[in-house]
């Protein structure tokens, strides 16, 4: 993967700020010096977008304001910011002061969009955005549903703000959170508004954040604040989306948790799949110490905390607090027991603090308006917002934030527009690797998200990755991927995550090639249950929730590929058979001959057989058959 | 210990400037600084050759052993020269919906690799990788550094044509 | 503290670990990776027991759970039963003929053969590299990741830093490594491939090898002077004990013939 590299700006003009008081003048006159009514093209610039191309886009947009050669005052300003959320829809760009939103937008659109949009004042319809099933094109944000149905509070400043700087944060809040509390607040005062809070962890575990900050807090040693950036799960990018779009959300909430523990030095741990959150983060870090609000004697005040970036290096495992602390260590990602809790002895045998990314994310804001103000929204156990990276089978695949307690119909349908191809939804699946699947249709689809619906019935809402999944998904198959992911992740220490997840790997593998035995689906229950028990750490003691969720809901699924070597989703390609239809088949002989293997007999103008011993499944017959006369079994 | 018996390494050499300007100059000298040390190594030399661990372990006074574990414990390390060319699938769970797994297979078929493998002539490496987050454009690829959404196999074909033209 | 063991009160102080407590007060734990020398790293999982603190019942490994308060323990549960009988199994399809092993299967009614055999001839303790990392010989090493993972030598090769102490072969559980003293040299062969080889010093009084050549540099570094001149030796234990029973009979006899002498006089 590419180095971290920084594209920020020189900030050698910047005057370092030398007092709290300094930041809030500092904002006003970063405020004054920009219109809310300029022209400004924000062009998003997230992992995703950049995939389709949307560095030429921004380049593209920027040389044609230059070429378009108007009176500065009028030209519109073009910004690159982080993810938008809407990633199916790439490379995307919101336009002001018009608040139109225009979709996949390729560089040579460039020179048009700035001519009839940014100077005419015309809305160019090929741009904008058309619901499923609609007639009618949309063409302002926040009349959107995928937008308009979120409430962003995290993401609030992803995809307004150029990541790259941070006087754009700043005008937008950044830090102020940060001055309350080194002005107005003790660390006791800082730590009982996190527990009011109520907020809890949101990588996964869910554990109350104030409890664990005052846990910390009272332990004696140097203290040290630790960023879980190592966003493992496969198909989650909420971690990646706020790092790379708004790091200074990340980094404020770990200084003011350093603030409240007396910590004076932090890590970010990055994984190295994510570089341009490393950039994104060096260039926060390196331009806040700039400023002064990281680093040594923090807006002049004795309050010290610097952090440095830490990468990981390919290892699942290393999201697991114990092994990612023994990989800032310089040593292999081992988790060891927590009988004896990091936040007492943790990195270097230290009392460390270790949050998610979105954990610290939400710090600032509610510092500056109150955890009474966070408990506002979502339900009495899991207060706030939660975002998810809505991906699989659905129409807007992208990243999305609600409260806690929107319900699944609202997030897949509502805000996913449901769907597409006209397939129906079979089941959700939250959690990653350690969630489980949600069957759908089913009084499930109303389940409120939060920490303990989903848990109930089998699942766990995770990390915030959520896969839809429609009829033609093999549930036993995913079953099998997963379980697949987890053995290759395992770190091998313990006896129960390394052989028996690999023996759960074998057997669902011989299930899906259609060599499943009788008993097997007992054995998976038996080794799951096992696992879940004994293994040393989280990664073995939820690897076979996934298997035994599909096992619970899916249980036809799994005998008919057992029992009948079936696979109704028709996924599993072994377990199909081709036939032919006597009552159809004509005996043209276009299939016979066409057949590689020759494993079709039949005379002139009598119907066909398939030999199913010699048949290789390359699907020639079926293809070339003009009187639909093969079936698929 | 009978010099002929022990195997002897047949890495060539390592230009030590660039070893200490890694070691001292990039990362300090610090001992939790090892890992991200052996990336740029890595980065450098294109896997992670034998001296250079050998060295690393003196300059850091860490056992020889220590370093092999995390050298052979990461993924994205490797102790073998990686192709001109490397070549990610990416196989999150979005990707995977979408075939990525045939895409792998795809290529383990054609050129004889397995992901992690080189072929013989040097010139590509494939590798799986686990999620790059950009699931929305799923199935990705990434040919060296590049990021190529939505992927299919006759992409993969042109970029195996392309090397096998140099 | 009080602590429940098995529905009896047992003696602990604060601190100690389950094993700890259970060895003290004569209560079965089985183990496969944990040796009292080592730091534990309940890997094998085999010594898991339930734990109830409070209201809260949960699995702990006996080899490194600290009790710190009252606490209530059970050590042979149903759970607890089928989940070594399971771990057993497991075992026994990595590493096929083991005493150790066939001893635990029989207590708790594992079938050795349930798993298609894939003689690793290795439970994966760890403590063959635990305690050579220990002795400082840093010769062995749990390399590679997940199912992958093995004890092997760094790059495979014969490694230079191994002191010949033997303690890998007498701390594996299922005698996977093997000493061979031939020809003036120790081999350490660790699953049928050759670790390192050690040369042995030579008796310079029975020409017998006893023992492999030390690095004095590495002693005076840890024990200081008494050590090397305790290893500085170049005569075998049995001669060493042959010369000095020999030395003190000369001077008992010395002593002895001086009485001699002296009575002699008196007369």
């Amino acid at each position: 993967m590419a180095t971290a590299t920084s594209t920020a700006p020189d900030l050698a003009w910047t005057k370092r700020l030398s007092s709290p008081q300094e930041l809030a003048p500092y904002r006003q006159a970063l405020i004054a010096g920009t219109d809310p009514n300029a022209l400004c093209i924000r062009v998003c610039c997230g992992t995703g977008c950049k995939a389709v191309g949307s560095l030429d886009v921004l380049e593209a947009m920027k040389k044609a304001v230059d070429a378009a050669g108007v009176d500065l005052k009028v030209m519109p300003e073009v910004k690159r910011t982080g993810c938008h959320g809407f990633c199916s829809r790439g490379p995307l760009l919101t336009l002001q002061p018009q608040g139109l939103f225009y979709q996949r937008v390729k560089p040579e659109d460039a020179a048009e969009i700035i001519q009839k949009t940014s100077i005419g004042g015309e809305v160019i319809p090929r741009f904008l955005y058309k619901p499923p099933d609609a007639k009618e094109t949309i063409a302002k944000v926040r009349d959107i549903p995928f937008f308009a149905k979120q409430t962003k509070l995290v993401l609030k400043r992803v995809g307004q703000i150029d990541p790259f700087d941070i006087r754009d944060a700043i005008a937008q809040g950044a830090y102020a959170g940060l001055v309350k509390v080194l002005t107005e607040m003790t660390s006791q005062q800082v730590i009982e508004e996190i527990k009011i809070s109520r907020l809890r962890g949101r990588g996964g575990a869910g554990f109350p954040t104030g409890v664990k900050w005052e846990s910390c807090a009272s332990q004696t040693g140097r203290h040290y604040v630790i960023c879980n950036g190592d966003e493992g799960d496969p198909g989650a990018f909420m971690d990646a989306s706020v790092m790379e779009g708004d790091p200074h959300a990340v980094l404020e909430g770990m200084a003011i948790a350093a603030y409240a523990m007396g910590s004076d030095r932090g890590f970010m741990y990055v994984r190295m799949e994510y570089p341009l959150a490393v950039q994104t983060l060096t260039a926060a870090i390196r331009q806040a110490e700039d400023l002064g609000l990281l680093g040594q004697n923090i807006l002049g005040t004795d309050f010290s905390f610097r952090v440095s970036i830490s990468t990981g290096a390919g290892a699942f495992v290393c999201g697991e607090s114990s092994a990612l602390m023994s990989s800032l260590e310089g040593k292999v990602g081992r988790p060891r027991a927590k009988y004896i809790r990091s936040t007492e002895k943790g990195f270097r045998d230290s009392p460390s603090n270790l949050n998610n990314v979105e954990t610290y994310a939400n710090v600032p804001e509610i510092i500056l308006r109150g955890g009474q103000w966070y408990t506002s929204y979502g339900t009495e156990r899991s207060a706030g917002t939660k975002v998810f990276s809505l991906t699989g089978n659905v129409h807007n695949v992208g990243l999305v934030e609600v409260p806690m307690g929107t319900s699944l119909r609202e997030i897949v349908f509502g805000i996913g527009g449901g769907i597409p191809n006209r397939k129906q939804l079979k089941a959700v699946q939250t959690g990653g690797p350690s969630g489980g699947c949600i069957p759908i249709p089913s009084k499930f689809i109303d389940i409120n998200v939060g920490f303990g619906k989903l848990a109930e019935i089998g699942s766990m809402m995770g990390s915030g990755g959520m896969i839809v999944m429609d009829e033609n998904t093999c549930m036993v198959e995913i079953s099998r991927y997963f379980i697949n992911f987890l053995v290759e992740e395992s770190c091998g220490q313990c006896t129960p995550c390394r052989e028996g997840l690999t023996r759960m790997r074998e057997i669902l593998t011989r299930i899906t090639q259609g060599k499943g035995r009788e008993g097997d689906i007992e054995l998976l229950e038996e080794i799951g249950k096992f696992t879940n028990s004994f293994s040393l750490c989280g990664l073995g003691t939820s690897a076979a929730n996934p298997v035994i969720s599909t096992i619970k809901y899916f249980r036809e699924e799994y005998d008919a590929h057992v029992r009948d070597k079936k696979c109704p989703a028709g996924v599993c390609k072994p377990l199909y058979y081709y036939e032919i239809d006597p009552e159809k088949c004509t005996g043209c002989g276009v299939c016979r001959k066409r057949c590689p293997a020759a494993a079709i007999e039949g005379e002139k103008k009598k119907p066909h057989t398939i030999h199913q011993e010699l048949c290789i499944k390359c699907m020639e017959c079926y293809r070339n058959c003009k009187f639909d006369s093969i079936k698929i079994m | 210990m009978p010099e002929s018996e022990v195997t002897c390494c047949q890495e060539p050499e390592v230009d030590f400037v660039v070893l200490d300007r890694i070691i001292r100059d990039e990362f300090g000298g610090r001992r939790e600084a090892m890992i991200m040390m052996m990336q740029s190594i890595q980065r450098h030399y294109r896997h992670l050759p034998e001296p250079a661990l050998y060295y690393l372990s003196q300059v850091l006074s860490v056992p020889l052993t220590k370093i092999y574990e995390v050298a052979t414990f990461y993924a994205s390390f490797s102790l073998v020269p990686k192709g001109k060319h490397i070549l990610h699938v990416c196989t999150g769970t979005a990707c995977h919906l979408k075939g990525s797994g045939g895409m792998v297979r795809h290529v383990v078929g054609k050129l004889g690799i397995e992901p992690g493998g080189t072929t013989p002539d040097m010139k590509l490496t494939l590798e799986t990788v686990n999620c790059l987050g950009a699931c929305a454009v799923s199935p990705v690829v990434v040919f060296d550094d590049k990021y190529h959404p939505q992927a299919t196999v006759g992409l993969l074909n042109e970029f195996i044509e392309k090397v096998n033209a140099e | 503290m009080n602590i429940i063991m098995d529905g009896k009160e047992v003696a602990a102080d604060p601190g100690q670990t389950i094993i700890e407590v259970a060895r003290r007060n004569g209560v079965y734990i089985p183990t496969l990776c944990h040796v009292p020398a080592l730091e534990p790293a309940a890997m094998c999982r085999v010594c898991t027991v339930e734990l109830a603190e409070g209201r809260r019942t949960r699995l702990v490994t006996a080899c490194n759970y600290p009790l710190r308060g009252d606490a209530e323990i059970h050590t042979d549960t149903p759970i607890l039963r089928q989940g070594r009988k399971l771990l057993i199994e497991l075992l026994a399809a990595r590493c096929s003929d083991s005493k150790t092993l066939r001893e635990l299967a029989e207590r708790y009614g594992a079938d050795l053969d349930r798993f298609p055999a894939e003689n690793k001839d290795c439970i994966m303790c760890g403590l063959c590299a635990r305690v050579c990392e220990r002795v400082g010989g840093n010769v062995l090493a749990l390399c590679g990741r997940g199912v992958e993972i093995s004890v092997d030598t760094s790059f495979g090769r014969l490694s230079p830093t191994c002191i010949g102490c033997a303690a890998c072969a007498q701390i594996c559980p299922v005698q996977t490594i093997r000493i061979e003293d031939v020809e003036g040299e120790r081999r350490v062969i660790v699953r049928g491939k050759e670790a390192s080889r050690v040369p042995l010093r030579r008796c310079t009084s029975c020409g017998v090898h006893f023992g492999p050549v030390i690095d004095l540099s590495q002693v005076m570094k840890r024990a200081g002077e008494a050590g090397v001149l305790a290893f500085n030796t170049s005569v075998c234990p049995a001669c060493s004990r042959r010369n000095l029973a020999k030395r003190l009979a000369e001077r008992h006899l010395e002593q002895y013939q001086g009485d001699a002498h002296t009575k002699d006089e008196e007369d």
